[in-house]
């Protein structure tokens, strides 16, 4: 059989990704945890047989790089024989296409005439996935197993439900387990409404022209990534980036990246980063292909259609032993999204002489993240995971825009009136951080100030962000946006400054002010053109 | 002609103008015309001229208008002064957080606030989430405040203190201080009373901006028209309101236009007895696709415009960047369509006004379903086929396709794109689309709708009676109806069936007012109640009718059953009632629908033309004027059947039926 017509690849293509744009919605709607429906940090796709993305919903960067991957692995360690219709599979070991334990992957498979011919893969962060702290951010471990429940792939759902001996296993094991078996419910029927549509488009169309028309869109988004790298400068060019330090207080850890462009490929060498540390900021190669395959997209071809095709010209080389690459005991929690965007980082600060006016200066690159656990008035765990955006750096032709999530994430904040009504917690003030952004031609957008007051008693905090002591950079001659800053004050008048991979526990009282970065400046401050608020 | 004796819908559109007047012995007239917007009353009289009326014949004029929406989107507002509780000053720059576009860096990644820093006050005062007061508001602050609103010069004034939903005093006090200086003042209280600050600060914020130009517009039209005629409004509920209610909640107007149509949809529904219709209207730049359940419009207060959210109960109206004048364009080669568009200007390259891409309406012509010639709207435009039939080759060749297969081309993928659009109404309510039947209307729907409904596997398709002026007699159908949707959390397992019962009460009795004002007897109404109910700690609620009784168990069931249908599952779980959607309307409720008198005799066919089909391809197909079309009349495809407004293309083994009210259905065969 030939290739589809374009016109039957451009409807399968249409099918494909409003099929995995459902799973999503789906989840959104059905899940328990407020940090699934209210912030989103949920993701969907579609794969091909071998496991390749073809699909996605409009979801979080750093998810979709790594669910890039996560079949391919699966299929690895389960062979597609062992698989039947109506299983859906979890698992989050980084080690197998992951990023950290809560992002929980579910896998279902779509089969016809008795063999997989495609899988739906969703992705969401648990509020909980058991380990030594609430929450499941365990700032001080220092081996794998203290960071929850390790889940290599295994089968949770058959065809005719869940498995109810695994579920009770799994969720004795989680801190809050009604509140998990929704979310787990909800990834469970997102995966099963994809396999409906997908089922519909085969008998529709033919599985040989589905299988087909997905390595025409393969092939197509492969040849514009192509001809987009192209048109960049080509050569190698080296950039780096520093974590604050190595997760437990130690020094600033490096990312460094040689970036070789030519013949409408990409390479990302980062056998120059540091080795693996003891905290938990070690992250897989598999995130550090989703920020090379966020930055690629986004300095490249922002609009071209991301999937397999579009990762087959790049090329993503880590050292075994390095922060990026570790040994499988190493604890990665934090790596997932502070890594993460430190490996972004590093990619556009290689092209900061050669591109400067296609980069935006230093932003809010850390989840900002301050993890509030306790018990409610049932006596139940209640975990708010609140990620905390900062200021846009600023670009050639506009200031940064306040207080936004960059690159590598987008998951939303909660909404004041409802952390004060399901939370011990009441927040005081939610303002910009006026003066944060950083000076230039164009100026760094203003961060975020949040006073907490914890109304509760033994409220356990989890601090994990960056940005605090090596701050946004500037670019072109810009200044660096102002650093973060956490601060706890006692009801007793003590205050003190907490880091950035901390834990405290709070009492009534106590108060957390939050002072997110502000973004770098752009060009040389002067005859600056600032307006308070930039318009677009 | 009977004095006063017309009750007359006007629908005033971007681009068209359409009247439908019904005579109180039901004598029909309708027409359409270009908008004018320079003189809006004018305007209206001149449509009223053009079905040979005039004022003095109307009793009942019942308006819809995309005026606000236009204005929103646009960005015609006025500037606004906002008060918020001390610390919060800033909701509106800091919105949810996230980015609009993940990966364009270009991009600004969210809008700028409607209020800019010095336009933001504060004020030292706070309410708990469940409405006690912790800071009391004093009344010196309340002094201080207004003079400084009053220094700002802002034309419009909003007012959204956290946790105002639970505890409306301290805006009531400042709204009571504010009304003695100022005129338009919105309260976030009355305009959303739902939890979430910046949801709710921002449609507040935005009620206040369009309330002086339509307030403006209103009191024209009030002071303009002769005494006697009663005006209407209709709302983006689809219910109708009194021009006085509009006036201090404008934004019940922002989907006005959709909100007709979408009513009209649910009118002919219950006349032709459909359980579940999917209102399917194509424009030029967009496609909007609605959901009607049992003759019931589906009511959303999550929608955004623009980059606005707009948190009012409103017709739940998906839209996709596909329609008439989307642009197919050739891309490492595969084909797109949309969301680019011609628009109006230069609008397809076959209106000869210097479009030179291909778009969907030029494929349409290519494929033969237009007339080569055909005069569309008021006339100003004549279709050139050969003009489209050259854009839609350049395509064919960059694909190296021949550009039959090219025009065929872009019509699926057109499909296919509003196709999601249906899938996305669908499946955020649980259902088969496949169960659906499509209405189509619209100046594009009728082309598409058959292969359409055949992508879909929806086997009916109704192209209802006055498809082109749909609209105007969505205003001739609507009922007055207010709705509110207010927060109220209750859950299963501490149950107050007085408590749910006072409140319900107390907002109806707000809601009636402006049916009690408008001379309706308090015994000719009826409430209505949804409630939105979840899982203790779920986030999206579902909507289950409250029956009279207020009885937990019930809802309850209803709850599980729903939550089934949606999601497969259910849990033994608490569950919880976030919030109440209100709604008090007339119980005598709605006017029956006009008829459209069918010709007698036979069928006339004007002529022969080619069109290509997908499967059969180059066909002889007849074309019928619509206005010939009798009752009981049965036309196989392949055939045309086209008005100077519209098209309908009956592709072979679609059987098209003319009822007797002027519906055109449709089994759209394979």
């Amino acid at each position: 059989m030939t290739t589809p017509d374009p016109f039957t690849i451009e409807v399968i293509r249409h099918g494909l990704t409003q099929a995995a744009e459902e799973m999503s919605l789906t989840v959104m709607r059905a899940a328990r945890s407020p940090l699934l429906r209210e912030a989103g940090d949920l993701s969907s796709a579609i794969t091909d047989a071998d496991g390749l993305l073809i699909a996605q919903g409009r979801d979080i960067p750093m998810h979709m790089g790594v669910m890039s991957f996560t079949v391919q692995e699966f299929l690895k360690h389960v062979p597609a024989d062992r698989l039947a219709p109506g299983d859906v599979w979890f698992l989050n070991l980084p080690e197998i296409g992951g990023n950290h334990l809560p992002d929980v992957k579910t896998i279902r498979p779509v089969f016809h005439d008795g063999r997989p011919v495609a899988y739906a893969v969703s992705l969401a962060h648990w509020a909980d996935i058991g380990g030594a702290v609430p929450g499941s951010y365990v700032p001080h471990a220092t081996d794998a197993w203290q960071e929850g429940v390790r889940m290599p792939p295994f089968r949770l759902f058959h065809a005719d439900g869940p498995d109810r001996e695994k579920l009770d296993m799994l969720l004795a094991n989680l801190r809050g387990p009604a509140e998990r078996e929704g979310d787990i419910l909800a990834q469970a029927a997102a995966c099963r409404g994809a396999v409906e549509r997908i089922d519909a488009m085969i008998a529709r169309h033919g599985a040989e022209t589905l299988r087909l028309a997905i390595a025409a869109l393969h092939d197509r988004s492969a040849r514009q990534m192509e001809e987009a790298l192209a048109c960049l400068p080509q050569g190698t060019f080296h950039g780096e980036d520093f974590l604050d330090d190595d997760g437990h207080g130690g020094p600033p850890t490096a990312v460094r990246v040689a970036v070789t462009l030519s013949n409408g490929r990409a390479r990302f060498d980062f056998t120059g980063t540091d080795d693996a540390v003891p905290g938990p900021l070690n992250t897989t190669r598999f995130i550090a292909a989703a920020g090379a395959y966020y930055a690629a997209k986004a300095l490249a071809g922002p609009d071209i259609q991301p999937n397999g095709g579009l990762y087959r010209q790049l090329d993503i080389i880590t050292r075994p032993g390095s922060l990026l690459d570790p040994p499988p005991d190493l604890p990665v929690v934090g790596g997932n999204h502070e890594t993460a965007q430190r490996i972004a980082d590093a990619i556009f600060l290689a092209f900061r002489d050669v591109l400067p006016e296609r980069l935006t200066a230093g932003g809010p690159t850390t989840s900002g993240l301050l993890l509030f656990a306790g018990r409610d008035s049932r006596d139940r765990w209640t975990t708010l995971y609140e990620v905390h955006g900062g200021g846009e750096g600023g670009q050639a032709d506009r200031d940064g825009m306040p207080v936004v999530r960059v690159h590598m994430a987008n998951v939303m904040n909660t909404p004041v009136e409802v952390i004060e009504q399901d939370y011990p917690l009441a927040v005081e003030r939610h303002a910009l951080r006026r003066g944060s952004g950083g000076a230039g031609r164009h100026k760094g957008g203003e961060g975020l100030i949040r006073t907490y007051r914890c109304t509760g008693d033994n409220v356990s905090l989890t601090t994990m962000f960056e940005r605090r002591i090596v701050p946004p950079y500037g670019l072109a001659g810009g200044q660096p946006g102002a650093p973060f800053r956490v601060t706890l004050e006692r009801a007793d008048g003590e205050t003190l400054e907490l880091s950035g991979k901390t834990h405290v526990t709070l009492q009534r009282g106590d108060r957390v002010t939050l002072e997110s970065c502000g973004g770098g400046g752009w060009g040389e401050p002067g005859n600056t053109t600032t307006s308070k608020e930039p318009t677009p | 002609m009977t004095p006063r004796g017309w009750r007359v819908g006007i629908d005033v559109g971007g681009t068209f103008t359409d009247i439908v007047a019904v005579s109180a012995d039901g004598r029909v007239a309708s027409a359409k015309a270009t908008t004018d917007t320079a003189d809006a009353l004018a305007a209206l009289g001149q449509c009223l001229s053009a079905i040979g009326l005039d004022w003095e014949a109307v009793g009942d004029l019942v308006h819809g208008t995309t005026r606000i929406t236009n204005a929103i989107v646009e960005g015609r507002l006025a500037p606004v002064t906002l008060i918020a509780t001390e610390g919060f000053a800033d909701v509106l720059a800091i919105g949810r957080q996230n980015r609009r576009n993940l990966y364009d860096l270009s991009v600004p990644p969210k809008a700028t606030p409607l209020v800019p820093e010095e336009g933001r006050l504060e004020v030292t005062e706070r309410v708990g989430p469940d409405g006690a007061v912790q800071v009391p508001l004093e009344k010196a602050t309340i002094t201080r405040v207004v003079a400084a609103v009053a220094a700002s010069g802002a034309e419009a004034v909003a007012v959204c203190l956290l946790h105002a939903y639970a505890n409306a005093d301290h805006e009531k006090a400042l709204g009571a201080a504010l009304e003695k200086t100022h005129n338009h003042i919105a309260l976030s209280h009355a305009i959303s009373p739902e939890a979430r600050e910046y949801e709710r600060t921002a449609t507040t914020v935005l009620s206040a901006a369009v309330m002086p130009s339509a307030e403006t517009y209103l009191r024209q039209l009030g002071d303009g028209l002769p005494g006697g005629i009663n005006l209407h409004m209709v709302q983006s509920n689809g219910g109708m309101a009194s021009p006085e209610a509009m006036a201090s909640k404008p934004l019940g107007l922002a989907m006005s236009g959709p909100a007709a149509g979408v009513t009209a949809v649910a009118a002919v529904v219950r006349d032709l007895r459909i359980d579940l219709a999917l209102a399917f209207d194509m424009g030029g730049t967009t496609t909007d696709v609605s959901l009607v359940r049992d003759g019931e419009v589906s009511i959303t207060t999550q929608r955004p415009i623009g980059d606005t959210p707009v948190r009012q109960p409103m017709v739940d109206v998906r839209s996709v960047g596909a329609g008439g004048g989307s642009i197919a364009a050739v891309q490492a080669g595969g084909l797109t369509v949309g969301p680019a568009s011609a628009g109006a200007e230069p609008g397809p390259a076959a209106y000869g006004r210097g479009g030179t891409r291909a778009t969907v309406t030029d494929a349409n012509l290519a494929l033969g379903y237009l007339g080569d010639g055909a005069e569309l709207g008021a006339g100003n435009v004549s279709l050139d086929r050969a003009a489209a039939q050259g854009v839609v080759g350049v395509i064919a060749k960059e694909l190296g396709v021949d550009p039959d297969a090219a025009a065929l081309g872009i019509h699926r993928i057109a499909n296919a794109a509003m196709a999601r659009a249906v899938q996305t109404v669908t499946v955020e309510r649980g259902i088969d689309a496949r169960a659906a039947t499509l209405i189509a209307y619209g100046g594009a729907g009728p082309i598409h709708a058959v292969s359409l409904a055949r992508e879909l596997d929806i086997a009916r398709v109704v192209v209802p009676r006055m498809s082109s002026v749909f609209s105007a007699l969505g205003c001739l159908t609507a009922r007055p109806f207010y709705q509110q949707q207010t927060s109220f959390l209750m859950q299963s397992d501490a149950w107050d069936t007085v408590r749910l019962e006072r409140v319900i009460a107390d907002q109806a009795a707000m809601l009636s007012t402006a049916l009690l004002n408008a001379g309706h007897a308090r015994r000719d109404l009826m409430t209505e109640v949804t409630a939105l109910v979840r899982y203790a700690g779920q986030s999206y609620a579902v909507e289950v009718p409250l029956d009279d009784s207020g009885d937990a168990q019930a809802l309850g069931r209803a709850f599980l059953a729903r939550h089934t249908e949606l999601y497969g599952y259910t849990t033994d779980e608490i569950w919880e009632i976030e919030a109440l959607r209100i709604g008090v309307g007339l119980k005598e409720s709605r006017n029956s629908l006009i008829s459209v008198n069918s010709g007698s005799g036979t069928t006339a066919t004007r002529s022969e033309t080619p069109c290509l089909f997908a499967d059969a391809g180059w066909v002889m197909t007849p074309r019928h004027d619509r206005g010939s079309l009798s009752t009981g009349d049965r036309i196989e495809g392949p055939a045309i059947i086209e008005d100077r407004w519209s098209t309908v293309v009956l592709p072979p083994g679609a059987t098209l039926d003319v009822t007797d009210a002027g519906d055109l259905l449709i089994e759209v065969g394979s």
